[in-house]
C-alpha cells in the first residue's frame, strides 16, 4: 500500500442530511453545500454557478457546524437563524440542510406531470351539494298490477330509495330506458347531475346515466384549462374529490396563428371558424383519451366538464364567429355559458355531460379570468389584490370582495419568446436564469433541464435584462453600450446586441445573443403591463403601493423572479412578501368550478361584478405606456429599491464614464 | 367694500439656472446669458420669482440657405454668404446669443470637414462677444464627428452643442463634459421622452445645470397647440418638484414659422393674407409669443424685425418680475 492512497484514506468525511427532501450523503471535508446539494439531485439555485456573486444558492443550517468563506447578500439576522450561501459554505462535520422548496423548473406544461390545484377556494362545499352522484336503485319491477311507466317508476324509487325527487331526463337516455332498465333486472346504479345550473337557474336532477348496479363503474368530471398556447386537463373523481390524473399539450390551433389576433384573422376563411373549432376539439380529445387510457376508465364515465379559457379560445371552441371581437367596439357574442352537453361538441365525455364554460367579462378578459378570480380567493377578500395573469396578453384584475375592475393589455409574445431573435418556450434547453459579472460583463447561466443552450425563455430574457441593465451594459433606454470593453457587446447587421452565450459554450452550436431590437420590443412588453397597473389603480384613485396583496397567475407567472421584474419596471416595486404565485389559476378555477356547483354561481356572480375597462378609450393609457418604456421607469420615484441597487453598484458602472 | 383677493400659486419646485457663454476660463465672451430659475409659470411674478428674462438667439447658418424664405433672403442679403458677417449684424439687430447650424457638414450640402466646421466656429466666436448655440449637420456620424472637434477646440467658451438625442447623446455629453460645454437635449414633443432624456444625460453625469431641452415645435397652425400643451405640462412639473423636468426650454421658432407656405408665398394667395414681409413675421412672433407663454426660455429666430418685437413685448411683460 502507497502512501498516497493511506492519506486518502485519512480524509475526513463529513455526514450531511437534507431537508425536507430526506436525502443524506457523505463527503469529504471542505466539500461545499452546493457541490453536495447538487451530488443528491437536489434544485438548489445557482445563477452565477457558484461564484458566491449572486447570494440566490440559500440553504439553512439546521443543525451542526460549517465554515462560512462568504455570506454574500445575508443580513445577519438571516446569519443567525442559519442561512448560508451554499456555494460559499464547507462541510467540517455531520450537519442538517434545509433546502427551501423552490418551484421546480425544469417540469413545464409539456407532459402529464401537473400538480394537483393545492387548495380550493373559500365557499367550496362540494361534499354538501355535489354536482354529480351516483346512485344504487332496486326498482320494484312492474305488473300488470301496478302499471306505472318506466321512467315514473325510475322517478318514484329514487324519491323512495334516496329523497332525490323530480329527477328529469332527455329524449337520448330515455330512448334507453326500458331496455337497460330490463336488462340489469331492476337493479341499477343511476348517475344523476344533481343542481343543473344554467343562465343562473337551477334545475332538478338530470338523468346522466343508468347500469347494472352489479357493475362498479367510476364517475369523473373533467376540469380544462384551454389556452391559447397550451392546454391542460384535469381527472377529477367525484367520489372523493381529488384530482386523480392530469394531462396537457399544446393547442392544435397554433397551427393556425400563434396568437388569439391570428387566430381570429384565420376564422375568416372559408371554413376556418370550423378548421379551429375542430382542431379545439380534437386537442381536447387527445387529452381526454390519455386520461381515459392511463386512468382505465371509459368515455361514458367522465360525466362533466368544465372550461376555462380566454374569450377567444371559448369562442372557437363553440363555434362562433371571433370577428366583433377584435373589431370596434369589441363586443363578444356571449359572455355566460350556454347550456351545453358533450355532444354537442363532440367531445369524448359521456355524450350527456354537461360542459359548463367559465364567463368571460369583455373581449380581452375571458374565463380564464374570471376561474383566475375565483380560484385566487380575491372574490372573498377584504385586501385590496391586484390579480395579473402575463401572457401574451397582460390580463389584470384590482379590487376586493366588494369591487373589482379588469383590464387588458396586448404586450405582445416577447415574453414568451416570440419576436426575439433567439426567443423560445420554457424547454429544454432554454437559457432561464442568467446573472451577468459587473467586473467582466461575462455571463453564467442555466438551461432548463441544464441541457446545452438552445434559445433564452421568458425568465431568461427578463434576467438577461435586468443584468445588462444593473452592470451599466445597457442604458435606461435600452441602448447597449458599444464603449463596454467586452467582446460580448457587438454589432451584427448593424444592429447591436449582447452574446450571452458563445457557439461551443455550455454544448452550444450557435451564438445566443440579445439585440437592442430584442431589447425593445421586452421593454415595450413590460411597459404595456405596467401601464395597466397604473391605469387600473388610478381609474379608481388609488396607488399601487396601496395594494396589499399581488397575485400572480398564468403559467409563465410561475417562472418570474419577482426583484428581477421590479428591476426592469415590470411589476411594481413593493415588498416580495406582497406578492404570491399562485400557478395555473385559470385551470384551477375550472376545477373549483367542477367540484363546487355553488362556484359555478360565484364565477357568474365575479363577471357580473367585474367592471372592464377598455384601455383602448382610456386617454391615460399611452402617457402611462411612454413613460413605463424606460428602465425601470421614467418616474423613478416608483422604484426605490432599483433606486438604491443602481447607486450602490452605480460606483463600477460608471467608473468608464468620462468625468470633468 | 372688501377687495377681492388673487389666489397665489405657490410652488415647490424652482427650474435650473443655465448660463450660456464664459468670459474666463478659455471663455472669451464679452456677455453670457442666464436662463431659468423660475419659481412660478410663466410671467406670473405675484406667484413667485422670475430672475431671468428670456432670451432670444437668431439662427446663422455657415452656407448661403438655398431654400429660405425669399422674405429672410431680401431682409438679410448678402450676409447670408458669411456666418460672421452674418451673426454681427444679427448682434446689432439685438440677438443675446447666435445659433450657429452647421449645415455643409452635411453629406448632402458640401461634407465639408470638421477642420472647416472649427474654423467656421473661430470666425464667428471672432465677430461678436454673445454666447453661441452650435449645431451640427444633424447626421449622426457626422455629428458625432463635427461636434466632438468643435467642442475641443473651443473647451472653456461654455457653448450649447446640439442635437442631442436618444440616438446619440452618449458622444454629444461625452464632447460637452470634457470641455466645459451644455447640450440641448430635443425630443420629439413627449414629456416623458423629454424626462427621459434628462435622466440619460445626467446618468453621464453631466450637471444638469448644463442642460437645456428642446421639447421640438410646430409653428402656428401647425401643431402648435400640442407643443404649448407638452411645454405647459413639463413646465407644471418642473415647478411641482420633479427635478428631471427642471430644465430651461429652448424652441427654434424661426426655422418652423417660416418654412410654412405663411412664411413662403408672395404670390398666389388671397388677398387678405397681406404682404409676405408683415406675414411671415406676425407667424413668426405669433408663435414666439405663445410659446413664452408655455414657458420657453430661448427663442431661437430667424428675423430681424421678430428679435425687435419681441424684444419690446418683453420689455413690457418682465416689467413687474
Amino acid at each position: 500500500m502507497s502512501d498516497g492512497s493511506a492519506t486518502k484514506a485519512r480524509t475526513a468525511m463529513a455526514a450531511i442530511t437534507f431537508t425536507p427532501s430526506g436525502e443524506t450523503i457523505e463527503v469529504p471535508a471542505g466539500t461545499s453545500l452546493l457541490d453536495a446539494a447538487i451530488l443528491c439531485e437536489l434544485d438548489v439555485a445557482a445563477p452565477c454557478a457558484g461564484q458566491g456573486r449572486c447570494g440566490r444558492c440559500r440553504v439553512r443550517v439546521t443543525a451542526g457546524e460549517v465554515e462560512r468563506r462568504s455570506n454574500a447578500g445575508l443580513e445577519t439576522a438571516e446569519i443567525l437563524d442559519g442561512w448560508a450561501v451554499a456555494c460559499q459554505t464547507y462541510v467540517t462535520g455531520a450537519v442538517e440542510i434545509e433546502v427551501p422548496e423552490r418551484r421546480r423548473e425544469t417540469v413545464r406544461p409539456h407532459g402529464h406531470a401537473v400538480a394537483e390545484p393545492e387548495s380550493l377556494p373559500l365557499g367550496c362545499d362540494w361534499r354538501q351539494n355535489p354536482a354529480v352522484r351516483t346512485f344504487e336503485l332496486d326498482i320494484e319491477p312492474p305488473s300488470l298490477g301496478d302499471n306505472t311507466s318506466d321512467f315514473d317508476r325510475l322517478r318514484r324509487a329514487l324519491a323512495q330509495q334516496h329523497g332525490v325527487e323530480e329527477v328529469r331526463s332527455e329524449l337520448p337516455m330515455l330512448r334507453r330506458l326500458g331496455k337497460d332498465l330490463r336488462m340489469a333486472n331492476w337493479k341499477v346504479s343511476v348517475t344523476l347531475e344533481m343542481r343543473d345550473w344554467v343562465y343562473g337557474t337551477y334545475l332538478p336532477p338530470r338523468l346522466i346515466r343508468i347500469y347494472p348496479a352489479a357493475f362498479n363503474h367510476a364517475s369523473m368530471g373533467v376540469a380544462i384549462d384551454l389556452g391559447t398556447t397550451s392546454v391542460v386537463a384535469y381527472l377529477l373523481d367525484f367520489a372523493t374529490g381529488r384530482v386523480v390524473d392530469s394531462a396537457s399539450a399544446y393547442n392544435k390551433q397554433i397551427a393556425c396563428g400563434e396568437d388569439v389576433i391570428s387566430r381570429i384573422i384565420y376564422a375568416k376563411r372559408r371554413r376556418g371558424l370550423e378548421r379551429l373549432q375542430n382542431l379545439a376539439v380534437e386537442t381536447i380529445n387527445d387529452l381526454l383519451d390519455e386520461l381515459q387510457k392511463r386512468n382505465g376508465i371509459e368515455l361514458y364515465e367522465i360525466h362533466e366538464v368544465t372550461v376555462a379559457g380566454n374569450t377567444t379560445m371559448t369562442h372557437l371552441l363553440l363555434g362562433l364567429d371571433p370577428q366583433y371581437l377584435r373589431a370596434e367596439p369589441y363586443i363578444p357574442t356571449l359572455s355566460a355559458s350556454p347550456k351545453l352537453e358533450a355532444r354537442e361538441l363532440g367531445l369524448s365525455a359521456n355524450m350527456l355531460a354537461r360542459v359548463h364554460i367559465m364567463p368571460s367579462v369583455g373581449s380581452y378578459v375571458g374565463g380564464d379570468i374570471t376561474a383566475g378570480v375565483i380560484s385566487s380567493g380575491m372574490f372573498a377578500t377584504d385586501k385590496l389584490t391586484l390579480f395579473i395573469d402575463i401572457g401574451t396578453n397582460g390580463e389584470m384584475v384590482l379590487g376586493n370582495k366588494d369591487w373589482l375592475l379588469a383590464c387588458a393589455c396586448s404586450a405582445g409574445p416577447a415574453f414568451e419568446g416570440g419576436g426575439v431573435a433567439y426567443g423560445m418556450r420554457a424547454s429544454s434547453g432554454a437559457i432561464e436564469d442568467v446573472f451577468i459579472s459587473d467586473d467582466t460583463w461575462e455571463p453564467t447561466f442555466r438551461t432548463v433541464g441544464d441541457a446545452p443552450a438552445v434559445g433564452i425563455c421568458g425568465s431568461g430574457l427578463i434576467d438577461l435584462l435586468g443584468e445588462l441593465f444593473v452592470t451599466g451594459l445597457l442604458d435606461k433606454s435600452g441602448h447597449l453600450d458599444l464603449e463596454a470593453p467586452t467582446a460580448r457587446v457587438r454589432v451584427r447587421d448593424g444592429v447591436p446586441e449582447y452574446v450571452v452565450c458563445r457557439a461551443g459554450e455550455g454544448g452550444a452550436d450557435h451564438d445566443i445573443a440579445l439585440t437592442e431590437s430584442d431589447i425593445s420590443s421586452l421593454i415595450r412588453a413590460k411597459a404595456a403591463i405596467y401601464a395597466g397597473f397604473e391605469v387600473l389603480c388610478r381609474s379608481v384613485g388609488v396607488d399601487l403601493a396601496d395594494v396589499e396583496e399581488i397575485l400572480i397567475g398564468g403559467a409563465f407567472g410561475q417562472y418570474i423572479n419577482i426583484e428581477k421584474a421590479i428591476r426592469i419596471g415590470l411589476l411594481p416595486d413593493q415588498p416580495v412578501e406582497r406578492f404570491k404565485f399562485l400557478g395555473n389559476t385559470s385551470a384551477q378555477g375550472a376545477y373549483a368550478a367542477l367540484l363546487c356547483v355553488n362556484i359555478r354561481h360565484e364565477v357568474l356572480d365575479v363577471a357580473a361584478k367585474m367592471t372592464y375597462l377598455e384601455l383602448s378609450a382610456d386617454n391615460s393609457f399611452m402617457d402611462e405606456y411612454t413613460s413605463a418604456l424606460f428602465l425601470p421607469h421614467t418616474d423613478l420615484t416608483g422604484f426605490p429599491s432599483v433606486v438604491a441597487a443602481l447607486q450602490k453598484r452605480g460606483d463600477g458602472a460608471d467608473a468608464r464614464q468620462p468625468i470633468t | 367694500m372688501t377687495a377681492v383677493e388673487i389666489p397665489v400659486e405657490k410652488w415647490s419646485g424652482t427650474v435650473r439656472d443655465v448660463t450660456l457663454g464664459s468670459s474666463y476660463g478659455g471663455g472669451t465672451r464679452t456677455s453670457t446669458v442666464t436662463v431659468g430659475g423660475e419659481t412660478a409659470l410663466p410671467f406670473l411674478d405675484f406667484e413667485g420669482a422670475l430672475p431671468h428674462r428670456p432670451a432670444l438667439a437668431v439662427e446663422v447658418v455657415d452656407m448661403e440657405p438655398a431654400d429660405w424664405s425669399p422674405e429672410l433672403v431680401a431682409v438679410w442679403g448678402d450676409d447670408l454668404k458669411d456666418p460672421a458677417k452674418w451673426a454681427a449684424r444679427a448682434v446689432a439687430e439685438g440677438a443675446d446669443l447666435i445659433a450657429l447650424k452647421l449645415r455643409s457638414c452635411h453629406p448632402d450640402f458640401g461634407d465639408r470637414s470638421a477642420t472647416d466646421a472649427r474654423a467656421t466656429v473661430d470666425r464667428v466666436l471672432a465677430a461678436v462677444g454673445v454666447p453661441l448655440i452650435v449645431y451640427g449637420p444633424g447626421t449622426a456620424d457626422k455629428d458625432n464627428d463635427v461636434l466632438v472637434a468643435v467642442a475641443e477646440a473651443t473647451k472653456g467658451e461654455q457653448l450649447a452643442l446640439g442635437l442631442c438625442e436618444e440616438k446619440n447623446y452618449r458622444t454629444i455629453v461625452a464632447a460637452a463634459l470634457g470641455n466645459g460645454h451644455l447640450v440641448i437635449a430635443q425630443t420629439p414633443i413627449d414629456v416623458n421622452l423629454a424626462k427621459q432624456l434628462n435622466i440619460l444625460i445626467s446618468d453621464m453625469r453631466l450637471p444638469l445645470e448644463r442642460v437645456l431641452m428642446d421639447p421640438n415645435t410646430g409653428a402656428l397652425g401647425y401643431g402648435l397647440e400640442y407643443t404649448y400643451s407638452v411645454m405647459e405640462r413639463l413646465r407644471l412639473a418642473a415647478l411641482m418638484g420633479d427635478a428631471m423636468t427642471q430644465q430651461p426650454m429652448i424652441c427654434t421658432i424661426g426655422e418652423e414659422a417660416w418654412r410654412q407656405k405663411e412664411g413662403r408665398a408672395a404670390t398666389d394667395v388671397p388677398a387678405a393674407w397681406g404682404e409676405l414681409a408683415e406675414r411671415g413675421v406676425a407667424w413668426e412672433v405669433t408663435t414666439a409669443m405663445t410659446l413664452l407663454e408655455a414657458g420657453a426660455d430661448i427663442l431661437v429666430l430667424r428675423h430681424p424685425s421678430s428679435v425687435g418685437v419681441l424684444r419690446e413685448a418683453l420689455d413690457d411683460l418682465m416689467k413687474g418680475a
